[in-house]
């Protein structure tokens, strides 16, 4: 088997007080292992709505879901989840909430602060494990969601706009630990964003989706080698490519 | 125990002025002790009363702690089922907004009939003031845990009623919880001197103030034990807050202030 991942003509409806909304139409995709793919396209789309039935937290209307050859029926912690929205449990610590998986699979207390100790590294907030949620900024909160998922090892990685509420420095420092992070743990990684030029830089593919229903109008390899720079000259061009996707497919 | 700041020191002289006022009026202007007592009377009566006060205090503590007790355990079972199911919520609730409004008090002559004159009949009347404000403010707790909160224990392998409400619910309910137990002892506590005026026992507060000082006509007495029932409601209140509150809810800093 060659891909991780399968979506098989997934629609979504949703009902809503007599109206119907057709959110995602005809979504088929594949992803290969280890791959990183970044997902593109304007607000309302059905980005978010995509990423939660992979994770097993809604379910499509019609089509399937495979992940590993099985149906996705529901949650599981294979599939690690970043939310667009902030997410920390605000009554755990830093570490606490890093630990949160382990401790619900029931691993012994010092094997899983060991563990979460490593990721808070890993994500670069070493000294702010016994810090509460409130004392941290967004864009430190996001890198804990960040350890929080990595920590039960998913083998998939699905984050939503993860870095979309911090300002540009930090996203740029964010970027890279999550290139970081990917290279050595593996893992397959579907990113939501925004915003091109993060898709450019971090992406090996880049699925641009067009305004509700929320359709694949354009699959891009990136092929940049990595290291990349952020404003070589095939980077702009793809950028520009993609933004006249964009452009042209949502206004109506 | 440490000095008191200035500020609390400040704090202090409007208390002062009052006391002196009620000396003063009291004593030359009103001059009947049957009508308002003065200030040095009362507290020259506390101690007069020590002994009695004792075992007075101690009674209202146990009809408090069994009223308490019975509510807490009542209150916080329901408050998840109906917090966390909606259909528990819905069958419920009808039944609660009808028994809700009626004043605790009013109840005294059912316990009476059901339970007798005894301890637990005035720690009846205390649960039935209590368990309300313990359960909806718990149940609020409980129905309010934000969606991203339980999707994300569910991607974590957080999965079932009984993992979510233990990892997620609870925890994030707490603060509600020891709010509502909280503004119960409030009413709990006025619940025990009414629970106690109707002879359940011939000790407590309640009892000896109305069964007795009352009846006597002594109003330094009285007064005396009003002082003293809103002194152990404030000190109730205080340790609730230091012990609970303060101490466990470090993490709401944020969100509630
Ligand atoms: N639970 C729901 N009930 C009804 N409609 C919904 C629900 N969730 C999403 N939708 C609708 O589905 C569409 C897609 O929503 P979704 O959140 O997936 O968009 P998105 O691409 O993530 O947008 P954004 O970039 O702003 O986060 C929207 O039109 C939204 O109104
Ligand atoms: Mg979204």
């Amino acid at each position: 088997m060659n891909h991780k991942l399968k979506l098989h003509n997934v629609t979504k409806e949703f009902q809503s007080e007599e109206v119907e909304i057709k959110a995602l139409e005809d979504i088929n995709l594949e992803v290969k292992p280890n791959e990183f793919l970044c997902i593109i396209g304007p607000s309302g789309c059905g980005k978010t709505t995509l990423l939660r039935m992979i994770a097993g937290l809604d379910y499509p209307s019609s089509g399937e879901i495979i992940l590993d050859g099985d149906r996705v029926s529901g949650p599981s912690p294979d599939r690690g989840m970043v939310f667009q929205e902030f997410s920390l449990f605000p009554w755990r610590t830093v570490l606490k909430n890093i630990e949160f998986g382990l401790q619900i699979r029931g691993m012994k207390d010092k094997e899983r602060r060991e563990i979460a100790e490593k990721y808070l590294e890993f994500v670069g907030l070493q000294g702010f494990g016994n810090s509460y949620p409130y004392e941290l900024s967004g864009g430190m909160k996001q890198r804990v969601a960040i350890a929080r998922a990595l920590a039960t090892d998913p083998a998939i990685l699905l984050m939503d706009e993860p870095f979309g509420s911090v300002d540009a420095q930090t996203r740029n420092v964010l970027q890279e630990e999550l290139l970081e992070i990917w290279k050595r743990t593996k893992k397959t990684i579907l990113f939501v964003t925004h915003s091109v030029d993060e898709a450019v830089y971090l992406a090996d593919r880049v699925v641009v989706m067009s305004a509700r229903p929320g359709r694949i109008i354009a699959c891009r390899d990136i092929g940049i080698p990595r290291p990349r720079k952020r404003t070589s000259m095939e980077a702009n061009e793809i950028r520009e490519q993609l933004l006249m996707l964009l452009g042209s497919k949502h206004q109506k | 125990m440490r000095l008191p700041t200035k500020e609390e020191g400040l704090s202090l002289v409007p208390l002062i002025i009052v006391l002196l006022l009620w000396e003063i009026i009291a004593g030359y202007v009103i001059r009947d002790p049957l009508i308002v007592p003065r200030f040095s009377a009362v507290i020259f009566s506390i101690y007069t009363l020590r002994e009695l006060l004792i075992i007075d205090i101690l009674t209202s503590l146990l009809h408090f702690g069994i009223g308490m007790t019975l509510a807490f355990s009542a209150a916080l079972p329901l408050a998840i089922a109906m917090g966390w199911f909606r259909n528990v919520f819905r069958a419920v609730d009808p039944i609660i907004e009808i028994i809700r409004p009626i004043p605790p008090l009013a109840w005294i002559p059912l316990a009476i009939v059901w339970i007798g004159l005894n301890h637990y009949a005035a720690g009846f009347i205390i649960f039935i003031g209590a368990f309300f404000p313990i359960l909806i403010d718990s149940y609020t707790g409980f129905r309010d845990v934000p969606k991203v909160l339980v999707e994300t224990g569910n991607v974590l392998g957080c999965i079932g009623n009984i993992k979510l409400i233990r990892y997620v619910a609870l925890p994030y309910a707490l603060p509600s919880i020891a709010t509502g137990t909280r503004v119960g002892m409030g009413v709990g506590w006025m619940c025990v001197v009414a629970a106690e005026m109707f002879g359940v026992g011939n000790s407590g507060l309640g009892y000896r103030l109305f069964q007795k000082f009352y009846f006597l006509h002594q109003m330094d007495y009285v007064v005396a034990y009003m002082l003293i029932l809103g002194l152990l409601a404030l000190c109730l209140d205080r340790l609730f807050r230091h012990f609970v509150e303060d101490k466990l809810f470090r993490w709401k800093k944020g969100i509630v202030k």
